[in-house]
């Protein structure tokens, strides 16, 4: 075996040692980076749904909608530098964190009944105190039900005279109304071999930060110095597990799990080195191989997400009748107090791996093939494997079926509704971190035009692609996306 | 003879890695033949970042964003 490693150990230095008396043979010729400014307007729309909503602790829904509108401008400042600016929002509604606050007045705190029965529902409504109701299956309106997510990405970058080395730089800003982050990072990377070889190596560093927002409940508790007479909970009825009234008896009443507290770093940080090589294997075909190290630190748990133990009593706020029906998409009127925030440990370590083959088969089929082994210190880990084959059916129309299969184990702390411990240091109902497989169909299409005939005012169009992704996941959530990009170059 | 056919392998790729010289790479310079994503994809990516417990590895950001929904 020690003979075999040295004879490979020896032909690649042999080849590497060849392909390098090349190098640096066509400097002759400086070509710009970039011949002229491009913008690329970028958008999509993505819509999910499924039943295992995180905010409220592993049930319920998780529709969202999602729409995100970017512009992404690329300026040569001279022949070997580049700027890039990338400026882009998320505007979503999401049924889930509007959820973070169950009860606001005017979402599904509005006691509303699914049936036709007015007498019925007058009836109902004696029933609640103070008429508020909340359900994992309604949206509500609070303020977390929609919001804004904006980022600033700025990327500078330089190359050498032959091309061979490039040096770049970013900073980014983004703030959403619960978070907040800075980053900041740069690469090198270094071609070789004619331009056949190059390895790239970078590093980022996100400082992150929280502006919590808590499920009502919990962030009332401690606000109202755990009087459920006050605040909030004032004149409003919690009941027990089999719809009896705990008013006037506060001993035996909801509380959240015992030591219970908000969120005490609010800090998240997120360093990570990256590395990559690729190789032109012949006129055809090329591959590259890559990984990741990231290291987090910091709160990492989000603060909206409930859990909820199965070895404690469970209250309730609404309508007594459907607690029976609980964690049934036609309970439309009663909400369990959460036991206690998502809690996970203050760091986790991942390191994603992978290969990407791409392969010219000839002028009118390519194939684009990516497959990535991901693992971390939380007992999670991943296959991710996608294939992609280009048809070019014309000189400027190409199509993009695509496939993507990706598998999980769930992280050390998952587990479903009402199924984590209180007696647990770390537990979550997030089902982003269970068992999962998922499968994802993608059709797409590209114009491009090469000569840039078309235009408005300076803007020459360079390409436009269009894509659709429909997402599939075994725990049931579906998702699906539409993205558009359209690339100009501006004369 | 498991061993000697992996040396072998290894032996036929490296041969089959002569440089392609420029003027050959018109096949490899193909905008499809690009070793990273489309642009346009970068959303999709995102949400996948959001929706799974793995992430990185695909020339987007490896950490940073809230991803709360």
């Amino acid at each position: 075996m020690k003979k075999l490693t040295l004879i490979t150990i020896l032909l690649v230095s042999v080849v590497t040692m060849a392909q390098e008396t090349n190098e640096n043979s066509d400097t002759s010729y400086k070509k710009r980076v970039l011949e002229t400014p491009e913008v690329e307007f970028l958008s999509s729309y993505y819509t999910q749904d499924g039943d295992n909503a995180s905010v409220t602790g592993g049930i319920g829904t998780e529709k969202l909608t999602d729409i995100t509108p970017t512009i992404v401008i690329t300026y040569p400042l001279n022949d070997d530098d580049v700027l890039t600016v990338d400026v882009g929002i998320s505007a979503y509604t999401s049924a889930s964190s509007s959820n973070v606050d169950p009860f606001d007045s005017s979402g599904a705190s509005s006691g509303e009944d699914d049936d036709d029965d007015d007498d019925d529902d007058e009836g109902l409504r004696n029933n609640y105190a103070n008429n508020v109701t909340g359900s994992p299956w309604v949206e509500s309106s609070g303020a977390s039900a929609g919001d804004v997510w904006a980022n600033l990405s700025v990327t500078y970058s330089h190359s050498s005279d032959d091309r061979n080395k490039i040096w770049s730089a970013h900073a980014s800003v983004s703030s959403e109304y619960d978070y907040f982050s800075i980053g900041f990072g740069g690469s090198y990377t270094h071609l070789f071999n004619e331009k056949n070889s190059e390895i790239s190596i970078s590093g980022q560093a996100y400082i992150d930060n929280w502006l919590p927002k808590y499920p009502t409940e919990l962030d009332t508790y401690v606000e109202v110095d755990g009087n459920l007479n006050s605040g909030f909970f004032q004149g409003i009825t919690i009941w027990d597990q089999n719809g009896n009234s705990t008013e006037g008896n506060e001993l035996s009443t909801w509380s959240p799990v015992n030591g219970f507290e908000l969120i005490k770093d609010k800090g998240r940080n997120t360093y990570s080195v990256s590395g990559s090589f690729s190789q032109i294997i012949n006129k055809k075909a090329q591959f590259s191989i890559f990984f990741d190290l990231v290291k987090q630190d910091g709160w990492l748990a989000n603060p909206m997400q409930r859990v909820y133990f199965g070895d404690r009593d469970n209250y309730y706020i609404g309508n007594p009748e459907s607690i029976p029906n609980y964690t049934s998409s036609t309970n439309k009127n009663v909400f369990h107090l959460a036991d206690d925030l998502e809690r996970l440990p203050d760091s986790r370590f991942k390191i994603p791996i992978g290969a990407r083959f791409n392969y010219y088969l000839n002028e009118v089929v390519s194939l684009r093939t990516y497959y990535r082994y991901y693992f971390d210190d939380w007992g999670l880990s991943a296959h991710t494997a996608n294939i992609e084959i280009p048809i070019k059916i014309s000189d400027k129309f190409t199509l993009y079926p695509s496939y993507r299969y990706y598998s999980q184990t769930a992280v050390d702390y998952f587990a479903p509704y009402e199924q984590n411990l209180s007696t647990q240091e770390f537990y979550t109902s997030d089902y982003d971190l269970s068992e999962f497989d998922a499968h994802q169909y993608g059709f797409g299409i590209s114009y491009t035009d090469i000569f840039t005939k078309m235009n408005i005012w300076k803007l020459h169009l360079k390409s436009i692609d269009l894509r659709f992704n429909q997402y599939e996941r075994s725990t049931g959530l579906k998702a699906s996306i539409i993205s558009g990009a359209f690339k100009f170059i501006i004369q | 003879m498991k061993k000697l056919l992996l040396a072998l392998f290894v032996v036929v790729s490296l041969n089959s890695c002569v440089a392609v010289k420029e003027y050959e790479k018109v096949n490899i310079n193909d905008p499809d033949m690009k070793l990273a994503e489309y642009s346009v994809d970068r959303f999709k990516t995102n949400f996948q970042i959001y929706r799974e417990g793995a992430s990185g590895g695909n020339g987007g950001k490896a950490g940073g964003g809230c991803g709360c929904n």
